[in-house]
């Protein structure tokens, strides 16, 4: 398989060089069981649904060649575009005032005076690590859209009509958003934790002797510091939030994929490939979500770094 | 040379762990099947509660060179399993169960699957039910894809308690007399309401089906073409009278499966199903409460309708398809199908068991008593043809279904049918 042929001229060199690429083959058989896996079960299936996405396929009979068809089809769904809403709205409740939640809950874990501060901190990290099926399970227990359920119980606790937490319009995207707040508010804030411990203390005293109250140094010391942390969490919680999947589906459970109210981008691209047997729009749901994902996700980190900046300015 | 022996060595290392790994990604177990002396194995994936498993222990008593291995799973687990399977090209078993409602996504690629046909299954058709038996097979007649097993025909669940409150007779044959036309149906449902304010029927979807699951066509029409909304079928039949029914406000919000249905089977919140002969066996073990209290009648004649039931396959993939072919036709043979029926209630399809004497004194318990087998028997009987369903039923099904639930919330019923009629054509060409 390999020309031996160089390696019979000197004995000394050979040795060298021998013993040198016997080293690198071992390298790169230490890492070949990474690529050799990513590969067959990540690379390959992303190459070939891209080039699914240009034939028509139903699993089963030969795949035909439709050229754009199939992204013509689904820009022009409806369906897609309340997808893409549904997505966005969600993503905009359940996400972002995570950023905002996640911070304080980092500063506030992180004051010296506070008390049990592991316990509050595995308490905060703990629905992170709760399986999912168990907490989407839970959660339509407490927004079932019967009268008596949690949920509409403590609505008419405060004089509110009850709502149906499954089928309506914004009862879904609602309930859902604070299963996604809940879940991955800890995760946030052990991140913006760790950032903030990474920060000196020499910088708070040093504002402390020129006069600089605690509010004063959360905005001029801490949030500069954390920014490199805040675009890191913005940019996971955005492509997080496009690919919203597993939460909507356990929670509406058989209305998963027969109503609209709460179908994302990723549940309206597996209705086609697994419920209607269409594996070429598919994939095309999966190229132009890519789309939206990098579009979302530059924006997002330009924003971020962006106010960052003038922040400096300021200072 | 031993430094070149040592660097074959470690490429060959490597080489070798790459296979292994490639191997092990890609492909399931390849299993020996066959052996020298005539030995042969049979993998048979089956679905549901079924007695399969004892029976083939049977046969292979009887056919010791006759190995089977049955594999159950869930109804849509194995469905998706199996469509994997032979969408990969390998990893099929040798036999599969297929359920109806999934049958014409597999129909569709006939060419994976053995033609029963041509394994003798001409020799058979005249004991099963013409209506079943034809939707086994192509649309031209010439290819058989499964031989059949049970069948669901559809009958009026009632209960008794609520029947007899609101004045109406209790007994089936007099519930028959008294319901025997669509008209009818409603006239009784009205009356229960007023007496006891309780709904007639359990959900929408069931007063959908009344008429829908009796049509033969239906959504779609065998080029794969969308019938919702045009001349020809009964689809609007079916949801007007849905919407009839709602407006006299008989329906009730109980959807089948959930917790809440369940409940209100146990305790009788609604006074009629019209449910498949599989729905007594799920009532027998999980309305306790309810024992004695539902009866079974025939339905009108413009409700007699299939719901469910299975075929029995063989995949192209097998390497011994006249052994499996005797195996199945042995399985789904009139005298196997009392068996089942006996053991998991899986309802006869082939006509000769509903004369058998174990078939007709099969009394029931929890139907106070009545021989509820003649009942489902002669619904089997009253069925016309076959009913063309196509691979995109159930999304279109689902459309119209969304439809009723919003007329059920109070949406416009033409509009909200226009609406589906919509949706329905953005699904069906891609």
């Amino acid at each position: 398989m390999v020309s031996m042929s160089g390696e019979e001229r000197g004995v000394k060199k050979k040795r060298y060089r021998s013993e040198k690429k016997k080293d690198m083959i071992s390298g790169y058989l230490y890492v070949a069981p990474f690529f050799i896996i990513f590969g067959v079960i990540g690379l390959y299936p992303a190459a070939f649904s891209i080039y699914l996405a240009f034939q028509k396929w139903n699993g089963l009979s030969p795949m035909s060649f439709v050229g754009l068809d199939n992204f013509r089809i689904v820009l022009e769904d409806p369906l897609f575009w309340k997808s893409v809403y549904n997505t966005i709205i969600m993503g905009l409740m359940g996400t972002a005032p995570q950023i905002i939640v996640g911070i304080v809950l980092a500063f506030l874990l992180n004051l010296t005076f506070l008390r049990f501060k592991n316990f509050f901190r595995i308490t905060i990290f703990m629905p992170y690590i709760t399986s999912m099926v168990a907490v989407a399970l839970i959660f339509s227990v407490l927004f079932s859209n019967h009268e008596s359920s949690l949920a509409n119980y403590l609505l008419g606790v405060f004089g509110f009509d009850p709502v149906n937490w499954s089928t309506s319009e914004w009862g879904t995207k609602i309930a859902i958003s604070i299963m996604v707040f809940w879940r991955w508010v800890g995760y946030n804030t052990i991140i913006y934790l760790a950032g903030i411990q990474s920060i000196s203390n020499d910088l708070y005293e040093a504002a402390t002797i020129d006069g600089a109250n605690k509010f004063q140094q959360l905005l001029f010391i801490t949030m500069p510091l954390l920014k490199p942390f805040i675009i890191l969490t913005v940019f996971f919680s955005t492509v997080g939030a496009l690919q919203l999947f597993s939460e909507p589906t356990i929670f509406l459970g058989a209305g998963a994929f027969t109503r609209d109210e709460a179908l994302t981008v990723v549940m309206y691209l597996y209705r086609d490939a697994f419920k209607l047997q269409s594996f070429g729009t598919a994939s095309a749901t999966a190229i132009i979500l890519l789309v939206i994902i990098l579009f979302f996700a530059t924006i997002n980190t330009l924003i971020t770094s962006g106010t960052g900046r003038k922040k400096k300015g300021v200072r | 040379m031993v430094k070149n022996k040592s660097k074959t060595k470690w490429l060959g290392l490597g080489l070798a762990s790459m296979l292994v790994f490639s191997l092990g990604a890609c492909s399931g177990d390849d299993e020996a099947s066959g052996g020298s002396d005539g030995e042969v194995t049979l993998d048979f994936w089956a679905f549901g509660a079924t007695n399969y498993e004892e029976l083939a222990k049977e046969y292979e008593k009887e056919h010791p060179n006759v190995t089977i291995k049955v594999r159950s799973a869930e109804t849509a687990e194995h469905h998706d399993a199996l469509f994997t399977a032979l969408s990969a090209g390998s990893g099929a078993p040798d036999i599969a169960a297929l359920e109806v409602d999934q049958l014409d996504r597999f129909k569709e690629a006939q060419g994976r699957f053995e033609n029963l046909y041509d394994l003798g299954a001409k020799e058979v058709q005249d004991q099963y039910l013409d209506w079943k038996w034809e939707a086994g097979a192509n649309q031209e007649g010439d290819f058989l894809i499964g031989l059949p097993t049970d069948i669901g025909p559809k009958a009026l669940y009632y209960r008794t308690d609520l029947f007899e409150e609101a004045g109406l007779p209790t007994e089936p044959d007099k519930v028959e007399a008294l319901i025997d036309s669509p008209e009818a149906f409603k006239e009784a449902g009205m009356k229960v309401k007023e007496e006891t304010g309780k709904p007639f029927v359990d959900s929408i979807e069931m007063a959908y089906r009344a008429y829908l699951d009796a049509s033969e066509k239906t959504y779609l029409n065998p080029d794969g073409e969308l019938l919702l909304g045009k001349e020809g079928n009964d689809v609007k039949k079916a949801y007007d009278y849905a919407v009839e029914l709602n407006k006299a406000g008989i329906v009730g919000k109980l959807e089948m499966w959930s917790p809440e249905w369940a409940n209100a089977v146990n305790k009788g919140e609604f006074a009629a199903e019209l449910g498949a002969g599989w729905l007594k066996g799920w009532m027998e073990g999980n309305a306790p409460d309810a024992v004695g209290k539902w009866r079974v009648a025939t339905l009108p004649t413009e409700f007699a309708a299939n719901w469910g039931g299975s075929y029995i396959s063989i995949p192209s993939e097998t390497e011994h398809p006249q052994e499996a072919y005797d195996f199945v036709e042995w399985l789904v043979s009139p005298d196997n199908q009392l068996k089942s029926f006996e053991s998991k209630g899986l309802f006869p399809s082939a006509t000769s068991v509903y004369d058998m004497e174990e078939f007709k004194t099969n009394e029931d318990k929890f139907f106070g008593g009545q021989v509820t087998s003649t009942v489902f028997a002669e619904a089997a009987q009253d069925i016309d043809g076959a009913v063309f369903k196509g691979v995109k039923y159930f999304p279109v099904h689902q459309e119209v279904l969304n439809a009723l639930h919003n007329v059920q919330e109070g949406g416009d019923p033409e509009k909200e049918w226009k609406a589906a009629i919509k949706r329905a054509e953005d699904l069906i060409d891609r």
